[in-house]
């Protein structure tokens, strides 16, 4: 049985300040996850060599991986840090903030671009407001159902930016989670109406075909959405698109 | 110049959202607060699904019966006319989640869907697989992204409410709140505030199955600052909750539904694991003490029995609190296909698979009834009167609140499904009113004094200036912990005086250690440790109120449960008996004491408690609950 | 103005991806399979084969604008793209995450033993008639170098490779491919075209050997 819980953490200050390495020390206990041992840390933060330090920023809400909050890179990859479980992990566990994004402070990060991208494809519905119109969506069949439901799931947690080579601060690419909520948008019976409009926009400089489709996404997704899938599609859609908006009318 | 009165709503969850798209619809300005990005709300966590009479699937189903069953389930506590209102409203919140693109679950024709949640006998809520609140605010999310982009909406994330700007004579006047990145303190003045700050399950952590940012402060610090807190003594524990040492998860009562069978060794010091423990040396607990309903007895009585066999029989496996739930004794195939989304939810967090071992649960703090006293306007049909600037108003003018953070629609217990309901109907009310409000105003300026505003922001910083200096022995998260095992063990499914009188007392220490503490971060950027002892002060003075509440209601009603005071129906008695009409009258005694909504008010010196009527007019209570 | 035009970034990649299939693609298939005619002798290569093209009507034409404009235009906008890459693959050792980072490090491979491989060919024949009088004798001469070889080698397995993967990922990229399975098995059935190009490359090569 293992005694300890080493944790190895690259922590930085403020947005600007250079990040550095520190290691801890926990007594191991069973049915610990990162978040949870983050906890702990957070009440005696104590190096390995015995120094007191500042407890380590980091962002979590949730704990059963639904609100995307708490990503980090652990042991090199990016995942949500609650679901990640002790005893599954090499020690020492490296933790790291997620990558590609700016660093706040520690293991915390901003996410803003993801909102950005979001907002860029319009990705919602464009309903006349809130008010009740006594009438709800056309009927969904049960299989498109189950293909969109995937789709929805997507927490913005952003591990999949994070894995992928081509976002970065390098790049505009938008990345492929607000991709795959074009996909969902499309394909939803009143979102459809603005199926050109989005399509337009990850038609641009940034969008859709700065996917080099190195797939990285798809395999770190927590939720097991279909990036790739979703980018498949987008490309049919908008080399449709295309044709149309050369050769058809308008 | 006319300045455009400007609207601010805190919470980013179901209730925060729809507030503000009301307000936004109707052309005011408005600033969104929220701890984080909004779509992290702990609304995402709601699996199960929103209730909705569609009367769909032959059943017959009507709104008045839904109406019924919400009054019943919270023992009659909750004023019936906004109870109706929110019946009558919900297909039409619903049509209007699908409208925004809501993965509602469909059956073969394409319509919405509806299953059997707990305590109801028809099929009335509707699901998005086994994710409804993520689908559900993020439905909204989306509707607010729109409006943001049109630059309709401001948002603030990342901004800590911490205080209400209020005049002279106690109108609220805009909020102080924090940047929780560069910590700055800033003033926001505006004409109507909206609080959505969701619920208080933090109080019970660890053993509760909300979020971690469900603290509760911000419902606390309007209470602090004047606005009446209600039955705050009613806090709905789940039975069956995953161990975890950060918070325990949800475990579905489809569990016990399917099949699942709790027990414990009947040895305390067994050391097996414990499927090598023979059948003769478990305790099945729930079937001895409810021989006719075993392991699907209801909710809290499934709670409180886990209560007396790990805390007062000391039963729990190895010594801690834990039962176990199993699973192992059903097919394979089976469970597998019925319960696959709970397996691997255990799968994932506990790492052991159910189907191998039993799960290992514990009752958790789930649900507060109580929140924010909020008021309402009944109009003639019985039911709150539409776009009145009374509803969802607190007592402190200018003030609204709606979501988990009010107290309104549960009365003593919530019925399942139910919330997700009341935070999204309670949130678009909230937004009606604070619209009614700002257009009722005779002010045209949005800008109160500067000296008040000044006033507050440099109270506020002193606040943040005193904990940074303060250098004495106590860890707020050490402080937390002590807090959530106190709440948990003294506040928690059984209740008795002398505890709840050790609980108090025992706060009263705990508010006092927190003057000692150590920060053990003295920077002034993203400083999380200060927004959480700003935190904890704030949850010290609402625990206290829950216990005082909690103290004072002498009775077993939903929720609240003290052995001493429970009536029990006379085994084996029905309407008619002399005995059964005998307890009748007793209950009908005990309504008349203590059929009251609880309203705590925030004294320097603790919380002062009053009680004030239920409104009944909707359907009053003749029967006792029974649900033989 | 129409729409897709406005999004001159998207019809730009479009092109890039269009033109690595056709005419790129398409000229490297036929350059493999003409260069496998080695096999059959000096005479048959030079008077057969490379003789019939090079006596095509509006050849500079075709080799200016179908060979070499697009395939500059391939490789100029490609190594811009390549500029984007950040792979870190010890972090994602994944197998189409090592073909994204290849796809692009062939391109530049390729790029390199082109400048090579055409200079000593192509233009080196445009003031030394006699290498392409006898291109049969030349190649000789400079494969039976073993490092010639070997860089030939390299940059027709590069080129191959770089063809087959770039097939696999325009057919995502178009929308041939969507789903998972789709895209896996298509990947299957360009490692046997590219398997099959390779062994023709390759044969071709042996048979300028001596
Ligand atoms: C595990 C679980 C399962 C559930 N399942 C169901 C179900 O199946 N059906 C059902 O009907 N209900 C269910 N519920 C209950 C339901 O999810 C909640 O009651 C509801 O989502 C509450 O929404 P809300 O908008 O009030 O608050 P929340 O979603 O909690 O949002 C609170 C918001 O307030 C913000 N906030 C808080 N404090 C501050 C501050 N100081 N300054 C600024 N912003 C602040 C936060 O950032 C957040 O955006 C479940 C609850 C739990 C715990
Ligand atoms: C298999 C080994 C190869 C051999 C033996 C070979 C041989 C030749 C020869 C003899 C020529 C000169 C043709 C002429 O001058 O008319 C040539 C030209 C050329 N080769 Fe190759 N080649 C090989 C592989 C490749 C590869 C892998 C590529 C990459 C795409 C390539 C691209 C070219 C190009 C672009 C030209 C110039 C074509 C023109 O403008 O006519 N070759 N090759
Ligand atoms: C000479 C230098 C070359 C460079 C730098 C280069 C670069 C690239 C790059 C970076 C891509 C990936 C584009 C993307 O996925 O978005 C690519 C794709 C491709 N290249 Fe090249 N290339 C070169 C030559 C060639 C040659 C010689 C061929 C043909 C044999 C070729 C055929 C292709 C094909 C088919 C694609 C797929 C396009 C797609 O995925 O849409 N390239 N190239
Ligand atoms: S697609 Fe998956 S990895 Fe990407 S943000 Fe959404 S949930 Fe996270
Ligand atoms: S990893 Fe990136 S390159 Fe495309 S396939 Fe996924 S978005
Ligand atoms: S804390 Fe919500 S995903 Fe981990």
């Amino acid at each position: 049985m293992k005694e300890w819980i080493h944790l190895r953490i690259r922590r930085q200050d403020g947005p600007e300040t250079p990040p550095y390495w520190q290691t801890f020390r926990l007594p191991y206990a069973p049915d610990q996850n990162v978040v949870s041992v983050l906890m702990c840390l957070r009440e005696n933060p104590m190096t390995t060599d015995g120094r007191q330090v500042e407890p380590v920023a980091w962002d979590h809400n949730c704990m059963e991986e639904v609100c995307g909050s708490c990503a980090m890179s652990i042991n090199g990859v990016p995942r949500p840090s609650c679901s990640a479980l002790i005893d599954d992990l090499e020690q020492p566990i490296v933790l790291e903030p997620l990558p590609k994004f700016p660093v706040v402070r520690d293991l915390l990060v901003d996410r803003a671009r993801m909102d950005a991208g979001l907002r860029r494809v319009k990705a919602w519905i464009e309903i006349d407001g809130i008010w009740d119109i006594h009438e709800g969506a056309p009927r969904i069949s049960p299989a498109e159902w189950s293909a969109s439901y995937l789709y929805s799931r997507c927490m913005s947690c952003g591990c999949c930016m994070a894995a992928c080579p081509q976002f970065g601060p390098q790049s505009d690419f938008i990345g492929p989670a607000p991709l795959a909520q074009v996909r969902l948008m499309n394909a939803h019976p009143t979102g459809r109406y603005d199926k050109t409009e989005r399509l337009h926009r990850i038609m641009a400089s940034g969008g859709l075909s700065d996917c080099g489709n190195a797939q990285n996404c798809v395999r770190v997704c927590p939720k097991e959405i279909p990036l790739t899938t979703a980018i498949g599609e987008l490309g049919r859609q908008t080399t449709l698109q295309s044709l149309k908006d050369l050769f058809g009318q308008g | 110049m006319k300045i455009p009165l400007q609207a601010i709503v805190i919470g980013g969850g179901l209730g925060g959202l729809w507030a503000a798209l009301r307000i936004a619809d109707a052309g005011f300005p408005l600033q969104l607060f929220s701890l984080f990005e909004v779509k992290r709300s702990h609304s995402v966590c709601a699996q199960g699904g929103i209730n909705a009479v569609l009367d769909t699937k032959g059943e017959r189903d009507s709104v008045r019966q839904h109406i019924i069953d919400t009054i019943k389930g919270g023992e009659y506590l909750a004023n019936q006319p906004p109870i109706k209102s929110l019946c009558e409203h919900a297909p039409g919140l619903i049509r209007t989640f699908e409208r925004m693109g809501v993965t509602f679950s469909r059956t073969s024709e394409g319509i919405l869907d509806q299953r059997l949640f707990g305590g109801v006998k028809n099929r009335r809520t509707c699901f998005a697989g086994a994710s409804t609140g993520q689908q559900l605010l993020y439905g909204v999310d989306q509707q607010v992204r729109r409006l943001e982009s049109l630059g309709r909406i401001e948002k603030f994330e990342w901004w800590e409410f911490l205080s209400l700007l209020q005049d002279a004579d106690g109108t609220c006047r805009g909020i102080v709140a924090m940047d929780l990145r560069s910590l700055e303190v800033r003033a926001f003045p505006a004409e109507v505030v909206v609080l959505a700050t969701g619920g208080f399950g933090q109080l019970y952590a660890p053993k509760t199955t909300t979020s971690t940012n469900c603290t509760g402060a911000a419902a606390s610090r309007c209470y602090q600052q004047g606005a009446r807190f209600a039955n705050a003594e009613f806090f709905q524990f789940h039975p069956t909750a995953m161990l975890g040492n950060d918070k325990t998860r949800l475990m579905s009562e489809a569990a016990r539904g399917e099949g699942g069978r709790i027990w414990v060794p009947r040895n305390p010091g067994e050391h097996r694991p414990p499927r090598s423990i023979p059948e003769g040396e478990r305790f099945y607990f729930l079937e001895e003490f409810f021989p006719a309903y075993g392991n699907t007895v209801a909710r809290d009585e499934a709670a409180r029995a886990i209560w007396r066999v790990t805390r007062q029989m000391g039963l729990g496996i190895g010594g801690s609190d834990r039962v176990y739930l199993d699973l192992t004794h059903l097919d394979r195939g089976f469970v597998s296909k019925r319960l696959g989304a709970i397996l691997d939810i255990y799968r994932k967090f506990a790492g052991t698979d159910p189907l191998n071992a039993p799960m290992e649960i514990f009752p958790a703090a789930h649900y507060p009834m109580g929140g924010l006293w909020v008021d309402f306007e009944r109009d003639a049909s019985g039911g709150m009167r539409p776009g009145s600037p009374s509803n969802q108003a607190t007592n402190i003018p200018g003030l609204y609140a709606c979501g988990e953070c009010d107290y309104a629609y549960h009365g003593a217990n919530r019925l399942g499904a139910n919330s997700l309901l009341s935070a999204s109907f309670s949130g678009r009310v909230a937004g009606e009113s604070a619209v009614s409000y700002l257009k009722g105003l005779v002010r045209d300026s949005a800008v109160p004094s500067e000296r008040m505003l000044r006033a507050e922001v440099e109270r506020q910083t002193a606040i943040n200036q005193a904990f940074m200096e303060s250098d004495g022995p106590e860890n707020p998260y050490r402080l937390h912990r002590e807090l959530g095992e106190l709440m948990t063990s003294k506040v928690g499914v059984v209740r008795t005086n002398p505890d709840l009188e050790m609980a108090l007392e025992e706060l009263q220490r705990l508010r006092e250690r927190l003057r000692s503490v150590h920060l053990g971060d003295s920077r002034t950027w993203a400083n999380q440790t200060l927004a959480f002892t700003r935190q904890l002060r704030d949850m010290i003075e609402l625990a206290m109120a829950v216990a005082r509440s909690a103290l004072e209601r002498d009775e077993c009603r939903g929720a609240h449960y003290k052995a001493a005071f429970k009536i029990p129906i006379p085994d084996g008695t029905f309407p008619g008996d002399p005995e059964y009409e005998d307890y009748r009258m007793r209950w009908k005694t005990n309504n008349d004491r203590w059929l009251k909504t609880s309203v705590a008010e925030w004294t320097p010196d603790g919380p002062r408690i009053r009680y004030e009527e239920v409104d009944l007019s909707v359907y009053p209570p003749t029967d006792p609950r029974d649900y033989r | 103005m129409n729409a897709s035009l406005d999004h001159i970034h998207f019809l730009l990649r479009r092109l890039h991806s269009l033109f690595g299939l056709i005419p790129i693609g398409a000229f490297l298939t036929f350059h493999l399979w003409e260069n496998s005619q080695s096999r059959f002798g000096a005479d048959h290569y030079n008077l057969e084969v490379v003789s019939a093209l090079q006596e095509m009507n509006y050849l500079p034409f075709i080799e200016l604008f179908v060979i070499a404009l697009p395939l500059l235009l391939h490789a100029a906008y490609g190594l811009a793209i390549s500029g984007q890459m950040r792979a870190e693959l010890s972090r994602y050792p994944y197998a189409r995450n090592r073909f994204y980072w290849l796809q692009r490090i062939s391109g530049i491979g390729i790029l390199a033993f082109l400048l090579f491989h055409v200079g000593t060919t192509r233009i080196q024949g445009l003031w030394q008639p006699a290498v392409r009088d006898d291109l049969y004798g030349h190649m000789q001469t400079l494969l039976t170098d073993p490092l010639v070889f070997g860089l030939y080698t390299l940059g027709l397995l590069l080129s191959v490779f770089h063809l087959v993967n770039g097939l696999s990922t325009m057919a995502i990229v178009w929308g041939l491919t969507t789903s998972a399975q789709a895209q896996r098995l298509f990947g299957y059935l360009c490692i046997g075209l590219g398997l099959l190009l390779g062994a023709i490359g390759i044969h071709g090569l042996l048979g300028f050997l001596p």
